[in-house]
């Protein structure tokens, strides 16, 4: 991840729920209440950077961190069953726009073994059917598939797209 | 920077066929020339009707002035690549050897020296074409086995390892960063285990 990648900025502010373990003073701006505290169990959707770093910081004599993550949307079971029985058909642009990086960075905190098997299996059958289309330079794409892949996905589209045309340019 | 994001890393069908053209090449001169020495390269001293080896591009220079024949490669006819062709058929699962840059120098003597070839053009084209297709299928049913760690890509020439790999690096390199997520963490927790005993 480089510093000036800006798809990966993008995936640091997305947003994902949590909620918060104890009561934390001043913080209430959050939740739209500025100057007043935020309490316990309040349900909040922070950006993921801020909701990372609230989450493994352990609060001074004590085993509990700010805030406990609850699970997103895109990790959901109904998504991941979604996938398992047809990966081509998701439209994960309107899951999530940066699918891949948000499960590496999900992963990266929770080491979620099953999850990551489950998005590698996804990306290798999107990857072929990308390829497919990408192929296919002199017509044009008249599915939706197109729509429905996410930001890396639509470069490595875009990428291929242009090396076939070079190609086919050669060739003749 | 300046450079557009796709041809970082990669190199067009033209830059690879420019490359080719230092291939050595046997010609058959008409006409006598002195030796030139070159940085990079001399060029022999030709005499008339002598084969000489010389680079691909000196050819093409003298070729275009009509003051050589360019003698194809042993593998460049009508025959020899139909056995390919066959071969290619017969072994499903794997790419028949051929020259690593068979298709650019194929491309070059079409457009260039279709005269010296011993086969009509049509006939190399469409063998040529036939090879290319094959191949192609062959490699595209490779990259559904694509995976994190590895890639085996042997048999296969320069161009068509050029033609997949803008699709295949970046696929693999996601691949790799989703796998390594999970990885790290069990070898960094087995880094501590062996820090504490």
């Amino acid at each position: 991840m480089s510093y000036y990648d800006i798809d990966d900025i993008i995936a640091d502010s997305q947003k994902i729920p949590c909620q918060f373990n104890i009561t934390v003073p001043g913080l209430g701006y959050l939740e739209g209440n500025p100057g007043k505290s935020i309490k316990q169990n309040t349900k909040i959707e922070l950006p993921f950077w801020l909701a990372e770093i609230l989450a493994i910081s352990t609060i001074l004599n004590n085993d509990e961190s700010f805030i406990n993550l609850i699970d997103p949307d895109f990790i959901s079971t109904k998504i991941i069953n979604a996938i398992k029985s047809d990966s081509n058909s998701i439209d994960l642009h309107k899951i999530i726009s940066h699918y891949y990086v948000s499960i590496e960075k999900w992963c990266k905190l929770f080491n979620d073994v099953e999850l990551i098997e489950n998005s590698m299996h996804l990306l290798k059958q999107r990857s072929f059917e990308i390829n497919n289309f990408a192929n296919n330079v002199n017509k044009s794409v008249g599915s939706d598939f197109i729509y429905t892949l996410d930001e890396f996905e639509k470069k490595l589209y875009k990428d291929s797209c242009e090396s076939n045309k070079l190609m086919k340019k050669w060739l003749k | 920077m300046v450079l557009p994001s796709n041809l970082i890393g990669n190199l067009t069908p033209n830059e690879l066929s420019f490359l080719t053209e230092n291939e050595m090449i046997t010609i058959l001169p008409r006409y006598s020339m002195n030796k030139i020495d070159l940085i990079g390269t001399s060029i022999p001293k030709l005499r008339a009707m002598r084969r000489e080896k010389v680079p691909l591009w000196v050819a093409l220079i003298l070729k275009s002035q009509s003051k050589c024949n360019i003698v194809p490669p042993d593998w460049l006819n009508h025959q020899y690549l139909k056995d390919k062709y066959d071969e290619e058929i017969r072994k499903a699962n794997q790419f028949s050897a051929l020259p690593f840059n068979w298709l650019e120098i194929t491309k070059i003597f079409l457009d260039n020296a279709s005269d010296d070839l011993q086969d009509s053009t049509d006939e190399i084209r469409s063998i040529i074409q036939d090879l290319k297709e094959i191949r192609l299928v062959k490699s595209r049913r490779g990259l559904k086995e694509l995976n994190e760690s590895n890639i085996q890509l042997n048999g296969l020439g320069m161009m068509e390892i050029n033609e997949i790999r803008t699709f295949v690096i970046p696929v693999m390199n996601k691949l790799r960063q989703l796998h390594d997520t999970t990885v790290k963490e069990e070898e960094a927790e087995s880094d501590e285990d062996e820090m504490s005993e």
